[in-house]
């Protein structure tokens, strides 16, 4: 029997082979969709659970009086924290401080370094692939690799015990490797170091103090331990200790688990619309194969009353409509696997990688996602089977025999619901596509307050090995460089627009009895004019004039703004409650935009740094003449590739570095995008097997018109209209809907393009011409047919 | 005796008021009748056949069949019955186009759970008596209107059935096919013992009958 059920499903799904590969396609486009989505989901989800106890992991989170927040604090903090309280178990810093270069061998490399204090397994008991957690850290001079790393020094091999040379002087034992992390952990390290290794570095020794807050704080509690309690304890240490207190509000005790949704805020908007899209997907491949089932049923009422008069029951027919939708099924899983695998989980760590970490599957740890799959079309299978069988099911078999087909008309009313969700859905997302792209081309085509064509950027921030050789050779370069005819400008800088530290500082002004936050960075004299930045008030930087003792300064007009200023005669910028004499405000520059438009333009400060510092600046930029960004851009690399550092020399242009602050936005555009046509196409899917059945069902309606001398065209009209009047309710559901997420995620901006009329306009008619075009092809056809051959069917 | 309606009434509620479809109805039928029902569109004839094939419901009366009372039988029941006993004919032979006729001829079987090797030799046999084994593995698209219908009597046959059901079996074929059919029906009724009730218009195919109901609007007369 079962041989024959599947004998039997084979020949139909071949019979109907067009709607089949049709079904197969969106399902396996529909599942390897909401696959992606969901991996990416759950790969999020599970990512830290390679912790032990993790809800027994707490962190601190510093709240300042204004407002804003950290997760840091003062280094000492923890220890006088670990005294004081019994509910602590285990307690560890976990911070950078710059990435020292690591030699094995003749190679050398640059890690992201992280120091934990020797606790520190106490605390994050992250599993070791070889060596001991106790001991891991207790030397001064020990390093834990990731896998990653390990794998990529010494292979397979275990490394335990071997010498890693640091900074050129250092001898580092390893002492242990960790187990595989996550790129979507909150753990984002390469080498683990002991912090006890800082304890002679000046720097460090400088801050370990009661004021500066630049180190993350973990503790592990006792699972009794009274989280009110302990935070307002920290909270009287903040106080006591503290050298300002009164600049801290309060002392934040966070569980870890929630350390990733604090830390990127993004994620979480990432997270739900990946469940909610992946959720409207599937709804839309279910509602789609049950409104086409419901049409085969349609058709095949007549079959089943001829089985059911030669004995056929109930069962038997149910399971022969599951069986041949669970082949489609299994089949689309298969197909939607190797989409996955060879194209969109590639594709999705393109685009998300870089931000996110690249993920990648594995059979032993990512089973649940397959047993998923395969649950979720058994599922699938169930519903759209048995639901549409079973109001035909009933049918009585001497008016199924007649193939009569007026006693659901109920369900009429139903479709067309399901039609118009699928369309306001399709639709919504088409109009979050075409907003999403007119704010990314408005951002990207903004006027920025620069002009940002024709600069060549450099990195030369580049780890120099000799750093007087690097200067001296530098400084030739700069000689060639303002020498040279296609060279108009040329600047070294600590930041370019785009890449701005978050280097804030408060200054004071006594006249005006202001306290302002500025930004700070630090650029030479060819600054402003290689950027083509215009001076508003003042002059610019000078390289005769400011090479004095006095460092000037130049701001920008929102920070005079602030400042309430309207002139800059005789004024300073000086911190509070301090006795320097600050250093002179020589001009005002125009307010450009050197972060995203997402941001707007806080306070600046440009502090004056000579351009030939090269140790100190990150950027040399050079504004070249039209068409010659070649031949200087070749220029510059042959001159850097004579000095000796341990970076390579990399260079773009402005353009480029301005644009790829969007880099995460136009991945957001680029899936919203495939989701928009996945969803239009789905939905024109099931519009096409729909009409197709219609055009079956009024077959002999258009032959009487036909002979009646109805035309082709007045045929297509009928067959469709209805369907158009359907789109057009779902677009209108779908604007509003539509108007209002996007505005919410739009006030985001600091600066974003009005939602407009023709945005929506542009949505519509894209959906329309898309569904005219899908109904158009199968009206025409049930149109054109013979009235004669139509009539003569009884 | 095979089956009995007694004072059966069948109507459909319209506008308020009752159109009767069949109107009083006695009839007896005996084991190896050959029964023609004739009468004009509309009068109840593919009704009636329904009826007494317990394809559809009455609304009253009664009605036995091989001494159990089908008015009182739940649908299970009255389904497994009509499975074991009765096999149908059709005017549009309604074979399953996705079967060859060779599988359309297993289809009943299947149903009655007969064993596959029993299966195959039934199906053989059936092929073999209606000389259709070349044509086993077409279609029935690829066969003509009385190579069909010849299938669809095969099909009817093929259970063993006391009873065949055929509503206008010729109706959709030409008068050198329905001359065929026809001559098979008589045969299998003389031969074969088997009891037919067949709907038709025509009075040359209604002769061939032991007897001729006739129907008007919904009435015996």
């Amino acid at each position: 029997m079962l041989i024959n059920h599947l004998k039997l499903s084979l020949r139909n799904l071949w019979k109907n082979r067009m709607l089949s590969s049709l079904n197969l396609l969106g399902l396996s486009i529909g599942i390897g969709g909401v696959l992606t989505l969901m991996f990416s989901v759950y790969a999020y989800y599970i990512a830290d659970d390679i912790i032990p106890d993790q809800d027994q992991i707490f962190y601190l989170k510093t709240h300042l009086a204004d407002g804003n927040y950290y997760n840091e604090a003062v280094y000492p903090l923890l220890d006088k924290i670990k005294s004081t309280s019994p509910e602590v178990i285990a307690g560890t810093h976990l911070h950078g401080w710059g990435n020292i270069w690591l030699e094995v061998g003749d190679n050398e490399f640059q890690k992201t370094t992280t120091y934990a204090d020797p606790e520190f397994f106490d605390v994050f008991a992250l599993p070791l692939k070889y060596g001991n957690q106790s001991t891991a850290l207790n030397e001064k001079f020990s390093v834990v690799l990731t896998d990653k790393v390990s794998k990529q020094l010494f292979g397979e091999e275990n490394p335990v015990g071997k010498i890693l040379i640091a900074a050129d002087t250092l001898n580092l034992t390893i002492t242990g490797v960790l187990e595989p992390i996550s790129p979507y952990s909150s753990f984002r390290l390469d080498v683990l170091m002991p912090n006890t290794i800082l304890k002679d570095n000046v720097g460090f020794k400088n801050q370990n103090n009661w004021d500066d807050s630049f180190s993350p704080i973990f503790m592990k509690l006792r699972p009794d331990a009274d989280l009110q309690q302990f935070e307002s304890r920290v909270g009287q240490l903040v106080k006591e200790n503290y050298e300002d207190p009164t600049v801290i509000s309060r002392m934040e005790v966070i569980p870890h688990t929630e350390v990733r949704m604090d830390s990127i805020p993004v994620v979480e908007i990432i997270i739900a619309g990946n469940l909610a899209t992946s959720f409207f997907v599937l709804l839309l491949v279910l509602v789609n194969l049950l409104n086409l089932n419901t049409s085969t049923m349609y058709r095949r009422t007549k079959d089943i009353a001829v089985r059911k008069i030669l004995g056929g029951s109930k069962k038997g027919v149910i399971t022969q409509f599951c069986l041949e939708n669970g082949i489609l099924v299994l089949l689309s899983i298969l197909i939607s696997g190797g989409l996955f695998f060879g194209f969109l989980l590639p594709k999705m760590n393109d685009i998300f990688g870089a931000d996110f970490g690249e993920i990648k599957f594995s059979l032993t740890n990512d089973y649940p996602v397959v047993l998923g799959a395969i649950l979720l079309g058994v599922l699938v299978t169930l519903v759209v089977s048995i639901l549409p069988t079973l109001r035909f099911i009933s049918l009585p078999v001497s008016q199924g025999i007649k193939g009569k087909l007026d006693s659901a008309k109920g369900s009429f009313i139903l479709r067309n619901t399901f039609i118009i969700f699928q369309f306001s859905i399709a639709i919504l997302f088409i109009c979050v596509a075409v907003i999403l792209n007119s704010q990314i081309k408005f951002m990207k085509k903004a006027d920025l307050g620069f002009e940002r064509e024709h600069v060549i950027v450099g990195n030369i921030d580049l780890d120099y090995k000799d750093m007087d050789a690097a200067n001296s050779s530098f400084r030739t370069l700069l000689n060639d460089l303002e020498a040279n005819p296609y060279v108009t400008d040329v600047s070294t800088s600590q930041a370019i627009p785009s890449d701005y530290y978050f280097n804030y500082t408060r200054y004071y002004d006594a006249d005006t009895d202001t306290d302002v936050r500025l930004r700070r960075s630090f650029a030479d004299a060819g600054y402003l004019s290689t950027l083509k930045i215009p001076i508003v008030l003042g002059r610019d930087f000078n390289e005769e004039m400011d090479n004095g003792d006095e460092k000037p300064v130049i701001i920008n007009r929102s920070a005079m703004k602030a400042f309430g200023w309207s002139t800059i005669e005789g004024k300073r910028l000086k911190y509070k409650n301090d006795d320097l004499v600050g250093n002179p405000v020589v001009g005002i520059m125009e307010d450009f935009h050197y972060q995203d438009l997402q941001n707007a333009v806080e306070p600046l400060v440009h502090y004056y740094r000579s351009e030939d510092e090269l140790e100190k600046h990150r950027y040399l930029s050079v504004r070249v003449v039209e068409g010659k960004e070649k031949e200087v851009r070749d220029m510059i690399a042959l001159a850097f590739s004579k000095i000796e550092s341990r970076k390579n020399y990399t260079q773009s242009n402005l353009g480029e570095k301005v644009s790829g602050q969007y880099r995460l936005m136009d991945g957001m555009l680029k899936t919203v995008n495939v989701v928009a046509l996945l969803t239009i196409f789905i939905s024109c899917l099931g519009m096409f097997g729909l009409i197709s059945f219609m055009a079956k069902r009024r077959i002999k309606e258009i032959g009487i018109r036909k002979v009646l001398g109805a035309s082709v065209l007045k045929i297509v009209v009928l067959l469709s209209k209805d369907y158009m009047l359907l789109v057009s309710i779902g677009a209108l559901i779908a604007f509003p809907v539509a108007w209002y997420m996007m505005n919410a995620w739009l006030s985001g901006f600091a600066y974003s393009v009005p939602i407009q009329f023709w945005m929506f306009a542009l949505a519509g008619c894209i959906a329309f011409c898309i569904t005219a075009f899908t109904l158009g092809i199968q009206a025409i056809k049930a149109a054109k047919a013979n009235p004669v051959k139509s009539l003569r069917t009884e | 005796m095979l089956l009995q309606l007694r004072n059966i009434f069948k109507w459909v509620q319209q506008g308020g008021q009752r159109i009767f479809l069949l109107k009083d109805i006695n009839l007896e039928v005996q084991e190896g009748e050959f029964i023609s029902i004739m009468g004009p569109s509309g009068s109840g004839k593919s009704t009636l056949l329904n009826v007494i094939g317990m394809l559809d419901t009455f609304d009253e009366g009664e009605y036995d069949f091989l001494s159990e009372s089908v008015h009182t039988l739940k649908e299970k029941y009255r389904s497994n019955l009509y499975k074991e006993y009765i096999g149908f004919v059709f005017q549009s032979y309604h074979l399953l186009d996705d079967l060859t006729v060779e599988e359309n001829l297993e289809m009943p079987l299947l149903y009655k759970k007969i064993k596959s090797s029993e299966r195959k030799a039934l199906v053989a046999d059936m092929l073999d008596r209606f000389s259709i084994v070349g044509k086993k593995d077409l279609f029935p698209t690829q066969l003509s209107g009385g190579q069909q219908q010849l299938v669809g009597v095969a099909r009817a046959l093929i259970g063993k059935p006391k009873l065949i059901l055929a509503d206008e079996p010729t109706g959709n074929l030409n008068s050198q096919q329905s001359e065929e059919i026809m001559q098979l029906f008589k045969k299998l009724n003389k031969e074969e013992g088997v009891t037919i009730i067949q709907v038709t218009h025509s009075e040359k195919n209604a002769a061939y009958g032991s007897r001729i109901i006739n129907l008007l609007d919904g009435r015996k007369i």
